[in-house]
């Protein structure tokens, strides 16, 4: 019996400005699953991730993650977002704070969590993505693939059960996306349940559980990696593999 | 090296030379300017109301009868309605007599030493002024900086006109307007009626520059402090604004500067601020000029020191 940690149903959302970014999109993930969602630009990927944890509102249908209706006006999204991690493309580190406050903030001032025991976990998480040397130094002054790597231990503080990532290599230079991946596949390794936007094809192929690819604000296929890549979808998948695989 | 024009050997000290110069050329201009208005100048008539060596009052405490002692080291104050009586034995020189009749205030005696004048009374007057408005002004700007920039629109609007109705209007009407209107119908001294005007003021301004610092932060340091589960508050609190500060740091010492400057307009009221005071000094020693220049400089002292003090918070803050 598998656990389901997200489920969205019909879900609609239209900006603002009247654009129609996600158009009745239904997914469920399930404890312990990493699902990669592609899709060409602006197809609504990063809108549907951000709906999860109420980033962003929607206009119709139903979201349930860890059994709360994450937009029901009496849900504590406060208390759910800290079991939501979320990691993004520009990495949005503090950066008036050292990488350990970046990491100690969250547990200090949300979870009431103890100085000397928020500092003790923050450094065992630093350790982890391989930033223990650097707790003392500024986000200024880490690469982008060191930022991004803080980034996931900060979002990781808080112990959260699922985590949310936003195209988190994409702002990297190539030869710094490996050891943001490999932070994330080991999180993988340990049974973490990852919604992962991504362009990295050769990631989602080998560490996904499913991939979900998306165009027009709808989801056009769910499939395991090893049949979504054998080039047997939708046409338009098929169009979309080939431009991004031969890119 | 500047790096405009590399290669080429800099001396700086020869700007230095031209700086000097030209301040030279300035100050003998003003000083051939009141050559020319056949201007007597009497420097020496300043210090003493920088600092007095006169030293200080020793005043009566009540009404009452003034009893000197034989060796006129010591006098008693006998109250006139009450048994009171007090002794007083710290001064150096007697004003007056054995058996005087003084009232509440009078100056009985003196005591030498060194005492501020009255410039620097008004200066000082002027710091505590400034200085509590100050703080006014930051609370009441950070407040209705936040009002700007909130969700809420009644919190939105009302932030809104503060502001647009604070800037909309002179400095000086708004002061008249707590001094004789707010002043008298809450009953403030002119002291406090000064501070809130002052603070009110600034605090719109203030208001402007929390919002566009906040503005300037980017959203997705909000937006990464929220999907940690720091609530709106929080995440204002220990994320955006310590950012936000940090960039309008410059805007509010500029800002803070004026509302130094702009105290002397409270002179209008009854209080003896650094400019009412060069005003009473001018009226007893007719050197004008002398006065003024050394009010500027006082003036100086105090913008000086404030953006001496911001520049080092801004290095101490500077470090990503
Ligand atoms: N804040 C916003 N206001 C208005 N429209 C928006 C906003 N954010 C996104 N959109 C629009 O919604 C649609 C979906 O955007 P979204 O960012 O979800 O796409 P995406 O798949 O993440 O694209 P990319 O790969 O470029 O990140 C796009 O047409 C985009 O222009
Ligand atoms: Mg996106």
């Amino acid at each position: 019996m598998t656990e389901v940690l997200i489920e969205a149903r019909g879900v609609c959302k239209t900006y603002g400005n009247g654009v129609a970014a996600l158009d009745e999109v239904s997914l469920t993930v399930a404890r312990g699953e990493v699902v990669c969602i592609v899709g060409p630009s602006g197809s609504g990927k990063s809108t549907l991730l951000r709906t999860l944890n109420a980033m962003e509102p929607i206009s119709a249908g139903e979201i349930r993650v860890l059994g709360e209706a994450v937009h029901d006006r009496r849900t504590n999204l406060n208390r759910l977002r800290t079991r939501v991690g979320m990691v993004f493309q520009a990495f949005n580190l503090f950066p008036h704070r050292t990488v350990l406050q970046n990491l100690m903030l969250a547990p200090r001032i949300v979870g009431g969590v103890a100085d000397a025991q928020a500092r003790e976990q923050a450094l065992r998480l630093l350790d982890k993505v391989g930033l223990g040397d650097k707790h003392d130094q500024y986000p200024g002054q880490l690469s982008g693939g060191q930022q991004q790597r803080v980034a996931i231990a900060r979002a990781l503080a808080m112990n959260p059960q699922i985590m949310l990532f936003d195209e988190p290599t994409s702002a990297l230079d190539p030869e710094k996306v490996g050891e943001v991946l490999d932070v994330m596949k080991a999180l993988a390794a340990e049974g973490m349940t990852m919604c992962v936007v991504t362009h990295e094809m050769g990631f989602a192929r080998a560490v996904a559980s499913r991939v979900v690819f998306m165009d027009a604000g709808r989801i056009c296929h769910v499939d395991e990696p090893q049949r979504f890549f054998d080039g047997s979808g939708h046409p338009r998948l098929q169009a979309f593999l080939g431009q991004v695989l031969q890119g | 090296m500047s790096p405009a024009d590399p290669g080429r050997a800099v001396r700086p000290w020869g700007w230095y030379v031209l700086y000097a110069a030209v301040m030279a050329a300035l100050g003998y201009g003003v000083y051939a300017a009141a050559q020319r208005v056949d201007y007597n100048w009497h420097w020496e008539r300043i210090p003493q109301y920088v600092v007095s060596f006169d030293g200080e009052e020793v005043v009566a405490p009540f009404d009452g009868f003034v009893k000197l002692a034989d060796d006129g080291r010591s006098l008693e104050v006998e109250s006139l309605r009450t048994a009171e009586r007090v002794r007083i034995d710290a001064f150096d020189r007697v004003l007056s007599g054995d058996g005087d009749l003084v009232f509440e205030g009078d100056a009985i005696a003196m005591r030498s030493g060194i005492a501020a004048g009255p410039l620097v009374w008004g200066l000082w007057l002027t710091l505590k002024l400034s200085a509590l408005s100050l703080l006014f002004a930051l609370g009441i700007g950070v407040v209705a900086g936040l009002g700007r920039v909130a969700h809420n629109p009644a919190a939105r609007a009302l932030s809104a006109t503060y502001v647009e109705l604070i800037r909309g209007t002179p400095l000086l009407v708004q002061i008249f307007i707590f001094y004789f209107f707010v002043g008298t119908v809450m009953n403030l001294s002119a002291f406090t009626a000064g501070v809130a005007a002052l603070s009110v003021f600034t605090g719109a301004y203030v208001a402007e520059i929390v919002r566009a610092g906040i503005e300037a932060v980017p959203r997705g340091q909000m937006e990464a402090a929220r999907s940690l589960g720091l609530s709106y508050p929080q995440a204002m609190r220990h994320v955006v604004l310590p950012q936000a500060f940090k960039k309008s740091l410059p805007s509010l010492a500029g800002q803070f500067i004026n509302l130094i400057k702009d105290s002397s307009l409270v002179s209008v009221m009854a209080l003896t601020d650094l400019t009412k005071a060069g005003r009473e000094v001018v009226s007893s020693t007719f050197s004008p000029f002398e006065v003024w220049f050394t009010v500027a400089a006082m003036y100086l002292l105090l913008t000086g020191a404030l953006s001496i003090w911001v520049r080092r918070l801004e290095r101490r803050l500077a470090h990503d």
